[in-house]
Formats: C-alpha cells, sequence, structure tokens
C-alpha cells in the first residue's frame, strides 16, 4: 500500500460509482487516489443509463440530473452546451444514453482536474478482503489492489426472465424481430414495461400488448409544477401507514383546492422520504412494501408527460390492455408461448396464448441470488448479508458494510440501490447523488 | 406549544410502557394515576390508536397497551399525531400554516426566529424516544438528554 495519500477503490463504474468518484475528486487533496472498477468496460453506464433506444429516456426533467446537488443545474448547462438551443426549458426528459455520456463526461473532468489521482480498470472484482489497515481488492486477472477503503456501487442487477428462459427481456439477445400483427404480454406494469412497449411501438408493432401486473396500475405523468414546500416538523413520522395515507389524502386534497396539483405534495414529501421509512417499525416497512408500494410507485416514479400521452392513447385505442393477474406460468405452445395468469381476486386460471411473453419484472433485490461473483462472495463468507427486509445489503446509518456477525466493516461502504433497506429511496440520482457526496466526505475527513 | 392534550397523551404512553411488554392498562387506572379527565383520555388513546402506537382490547380484561416497542415510539412523532406540526407559533407550521393578520410572513423576524426554534425543538423531540421519556424520573436526570 502507498505509504502517502489516503486510497479508495470503487467497485461498480454505473452512476452510483462514477458519482462517488467524482464527489472524490472535488477534493484537492493532491495524494488522493481513486480507482474505479467496471467490469463492462462502459463507464456510467449501469443498468440504467445504458439503454440503446432513443425513446428509452430519464424519467426525472433535467433540471433534476445533476451529478452534484450543490450545483442544481451542472447537467442542464452540460445539455445546452452539446445540444445549443434545442430545449426550451430545462423541464425535459432526456435519453437515458445522453445521460450516460454525461456521467462520462463529469468522470472525465473529475480525473482532469489533478491528473494522476483516477485510474479506472476493466475488470471483475472476485472477492475483497479487509484487513487491519484495508481492503484487498481480488481481481478476475489474478492481481489485487489494496486500499484504504472500498465502496461497493454495484447497482441494479437484472435477474433471468422468468420461465427457465420462455419469457424474454425486452432488449436482450432473445428479443428477435416479431411479427409486427403477433399478440405480445408484457408481464410488470413499471417503468420497465414502458420500455418495452416503447421498443414494440418504434417498431411499428401493431398486435395486440396485454400488460400483466398485480395492480394493473399505469405509471402516471410528470406535469411542470413546484414541489410543496413540506417541513420535517409537519410530517407524520413514526405512525401507522394507515394513519399517514389519511394525511397525505387530506394534504393532496387541500393543496388540490388550492388550485395545486398532487405532484407537488408528491415531490415536496421526496426529502423525506428516507426518514419516514426508517420511522417505521418492521411491521410498518413491511405492509408498505406489500401492500402501499405498488400504488406509490406508479405516483412516485413518473413517465415524461409525452411518453406518458402516448401510453394512454394506446390503451384509449385497444392496442394495449391492462390486466390486474399474478403470474402463474409459462409454457411453449406450437404458435409461441402459453402463459397462465390467475386474475386478482380469483381463484380461477386464465390461459392467454401469445407469440411472446416480455419479462419487465423490474430488478433483483436478493442479495442471496446474486450474479455477481463479488455479492456472492461477500454473503457467502459472512462479510454482508440481506437487509431485514431482503431488498438489499445490510448496511449502518453511514453506509458501512454490516456482516452475517453484526460487525460493522470499518473500511467497506455502499452505495446507490444496493442500500435500500436503510434508506428505501435511493434509485434515483438526485437521492444518489447525495449519499455520495456524504460518503465522499466522510471518507475524506477520516484518518 | 406543547398542549395539555400532548401531554397527557404523553403521560398515558409513559405509564403504558412502565406497565411492561404486552401488559394492558384500563383508561380508569390511567386517567386515575395522572389526574387526566378520563372521556379526555379516551380521545387521546383512541388517536393515539389511530396512529399506531397503541392497542386496546374490548371486555373486562381489556384497556390499552403500547402497540409497540417504547425504544420505537420517538416523542416527537406522539406530539406531531395529538397537537400537529412542531410549531411554537402558528405562521411556523408550513402545512397547517396560518399567518398573523397582522405581520408579512416573508419580512417577519420573528417568524424566522420561530423557524429556526422549530427546528431545534425537532431535533431534541425526534431523537428522544418512549424510553428515553419513562427514564427522566427527576429534575437532576433531565440536562442528560438536552445534551445527549
Amino acid at each position: 500500500m502507498s505509504p502517502v495519500g489516503k486510497t479508495i477503490t470503487i467497485i461498480g463504474g454505473g452512476a452510483s460509482g462514477v458519482l462517488l468518484a467524482a464527489h472524490l475528486l472535488r477534493s484537492d487533496d493532491p495524494d488522493l487516489r481513486v480507482t474505479l472498477i467496471e467490469r463492462q468496460g462502459q463507464l456510467g453506464q449501469g443498468l440504467a443509463y445504458s439503454a440503446r433506444m432513443r425513446h428509452h429516456r430519464v424519467n426525472v426533467p433535467a433540471r433534476g440530473m445533476s451529478a452534484f446537488a450543490d450545483s442544481p443545474d451542472h447537467f442542464w448547462r452540460w445539455l445546452q452546451r452539446r445540444e445549443p438551443g434545442r430545449h426550451a426549458s430545462s423541464f425535459v426528459f432526456v435519453p437515458r444514453r445522453q445521460y450516460g455520456a454525461y456521467l462520462e463526461d463529469v468522470l472525465r473532468e473529475a480525473g482532469d482536474r489533478i491528473p494522476g489521482r483516477l485510474r479506472v480498470l476493466s475488470e471483475e472484482v472476485l472477492a475483497l478482503n479487509e484487513t487491519r489497515v484495508g481492503v484487498e481488492t481480488l481481481l478476475g486477472n489474478g492481481t489485487s489492489i489494496a486500499s484504504h477503503w472500498a465502496a461497493l456501487a454495484v447497482g441494479h442487477e437484472t435477474q433471468a426472465a422468468r420461465g427457465r428462459g420462455i419469457a424474454v427481456r425486452s432488449g436482450s439477445e432473445s428479443d428477435t424481430p416479431l411479427d409486427p400483427d403477433a399478440s405480445v404480454m408484457i408481464l410488470g406494469s413499471g417503468l420497465s414495461m414502458v420500455d418495452a412497449w416503447i421498443s414494440l411501438a418504434e417498431a411499428q408493432h401493431r398486435g395486440p400488448i396485454t400488460v400483466v401486473s398485480r395492480n394493473g396500475l399505469l405509471p402516471t405523468g410528470h406535469r411542470d409544477v413546484a414541489p410543496l414546500s413540506i417541513d420535517a416538523a409537519d410530517v407524520p413520522f413514526g405512525t401507522s401507514l394507515t394513519y399517514l395515507a389519511r394525511w397525505f389524502r387530506d394534504l393532496v386534497r387541500e393543496t388540490e383546492s388550492q388550485g395545486g396539483d398532487w405532484r407537488s405534495v408528491v415531490d415536496g414529501l421526496r426529502p423525506y422520504n428516507q426518514r419516514l421509512w426508517q420511522s417505521w417499525p418492521q411491521r410498518e416497512r413491511r405492509q408498505f412494501l406489500r401492500h402501499v408500494r405498488p400504488w406509490w410507485n406508479v405516483h412516485r416514479h413518473r413517465l415524461p408527460p409525452d411518453l406518458h400521452a402516448r401510453l394512454v392513447q394506446a390503451v384509449a385505442r385497444g392496442q394495449v390492455t391492462l390486466v390486474a393477474a399474478e403470474f402463474v406460468g409459462i409454457e411453449r405452445s406450437e404458435t409461441g408461448v402459453r402463459a397462465t395468469l390467475r386474475p386478482r381476486g380469483t381463484d380461477e386460471r386464465q390461459i392467454m396464448d401469445v407469440a411472446r411473453v416480455y419479462d419487465c419484472g423490474g430488478v433483483s433485490v436478493d442479495v442471496r441470488a446474486s450474479n455477481n461473483p463479488l455479492v456472492q462472495h461477500l454473503v457467502r463468507t459472512g462479510a454482508a448479508q440481506a437487509d431485514s427486509m431482503h431488498i438489499g445489503l445490510d448496511i449502518d446509518d453511514h453506509c458501512a458494510l454490516v456482516g452475517a456477525d453484526g460487525n460493522v466493516s470499518q473500511r467497506v461502504r455502499v452505495v446507490g440501490p444496493l442500500t435500500r433497506g436503510r434508506f428505501f429511496e435511493i434509485e434515483a440520482v438526485p437521492d444518489i447523488r447525495l449519499q455520495c457526496q456524504a460518503l465522499a466526505e466522510s471518507i475524506l475527513r477520516a484518518e | 406549544m406543547l398542549t395539555r392534550k400532548g401531554k397527557y397523551g404523553l403521560k398515558a404512553l409513559a405509564a403504558l410502557a412502565q406497565a411492561g411488554e404486552g401488559q394492558l392498562l384500563g383508561v380508569a387506572e390511567v386517567a386515575r394515576a395522572n389526574a387526566i379527565p378520563k372521556k379526555f383520555l379516551d380521545a387521546i388513546l383512541a388517536e393515539l390508536r389511530n396512529a399506531g402506537f397503541v392497542r386496546s382490547r374490548k371486555g373486562k380484561l381489556g384497556g390499552y397497551g403500547l402497540a409497540r416497542a417504547a425504544d420505537e415510539i420517538m416523542i416527537g412523532h406522539v406530539i406531531r399525531v395529538l397537537d400537529g406540526p412542531l410549531a411554537p407559533i402558528p405562521c411556523a407550521s408550513r402545512t397547517r400554516y396560518q399567518p398573523c393578520d397582522d405581520c408579512d410572513v416573508e419580512t417577519c423576524q420573528v417568524r424566522h426566529l420561530m423557524l429556526e426554534v422549530r427546528n431545534a425543538i425537532a431535533e431534541v423531540l425526534d431523537k428522544t424516544s418512549l424510553t428515553q421519556l419513562t427514564a427522566l424520573g427527576g429534575a437532576d436526570a433531565l440536562p442528560n438528554i438536552m445534551t445527549a
């Protein structure tokens, strides 16, 4: 290990890893060394920002997507330099691949500020071994890196499509061209479904599309309204969900009666979402995940207005049908695929024959079933464990990894979506950038 | 800012916490021991039940008990339910905001100060659990929590 300077290894070069590196490199310390390791070789392009199509867009307006919370128009200025005069206002929803390009620029600029401090490796990480003074990071090429700190920024992970490969992931290799009149089923009704649907729509697909989800809900659309100014003193932390829901509905009613919009309430509450989650006992958290989350997600994770309008039209035209049902199973048939559903609130089975089933069931959250060799290693050796909700990794309030024995790691930190067990609202850039800023500051401050 | 309702509610919760987990106390009993009018306490406990802090059982052996562990119940959370936003004066709440007739909210220095006061109040109350409250036996225990 180098005798001088602070060394940090960041594993994962998606949005979370790039943001953490950028925040660390804001320091003026000339002896700081940051190593960013990304197995796929493309930086800033994790699951979210590697989308190929122009129509796969960021679902947060450009004004909210700066890499730096204290420089909120950083992304908007980058966008205007990139595409002068193209966007009338910062209430614009850019293609996700363009945001990936922004993150690449952010990283490059961060590295160029004081040359020699940032090293980027294209490698797989197999293991982390914590020592008394630091962390040893084992790479797929057989070598290892010693550093004072390691940060896991491994982000979202897709699981294999359901039905042992019969269902396919949109945009994957098995997503071969379809007969434009074929009938198609999409499992899931979140933003991944919207991606799959827009890919079909852009390929001039004319056949019927059945969207199956437990609740049959559709994401709502954005509107250009300011968040309501809500104060921590006003928010009912720690209450039952029914109490909070009533408070929330009353506030929406009051806001709307004054000519306001419900979105202002959802967005105004956002700074407190992490605290609300943390103020609940396990039982409330579990109930939220089971009963409230689907409803919350469609209001909280909204679509660009034009995309939303197009989707609503497709439903109105009858091309897209929303079905509230549980997915039971899938098998190959002579003409394609036979899917079995259990319509919501019934014990019946409904059979549907379609040409293809797209699995848009979202991301995998169970770290025990991770495909990532590093996560497997950490869980197997007890250096890491699932959080109590089994939706990510167990960490403490300061993002330190917590092992199976309850021991808090001195040297390993976690950022990004895998910290959702503790923070819940940690899926999007506006929250991740704050987390990365706080973690960078604490690492830079530490001895 | 702490109304009589808030104060009675906290006293009742402290009594339930001291009774121990799984124990139920009758409303009359709690009211008598803490000099709270019983009808008022009925209403207060009903609100605390709606908010998920206490549970009740009807019948001869019925009564009220804590719905969760005392160290998971934060005092600030209880006061918000009983007294509304933690605001020292009405114009210092944003959602239940009531401006004064005689001042301009943007320039009123008193209000700006009271916003600071409100944040300081929340800082203490949201970090104090019911367990900590019940540990505050006498006057000499009070400074500990203020510096915690």
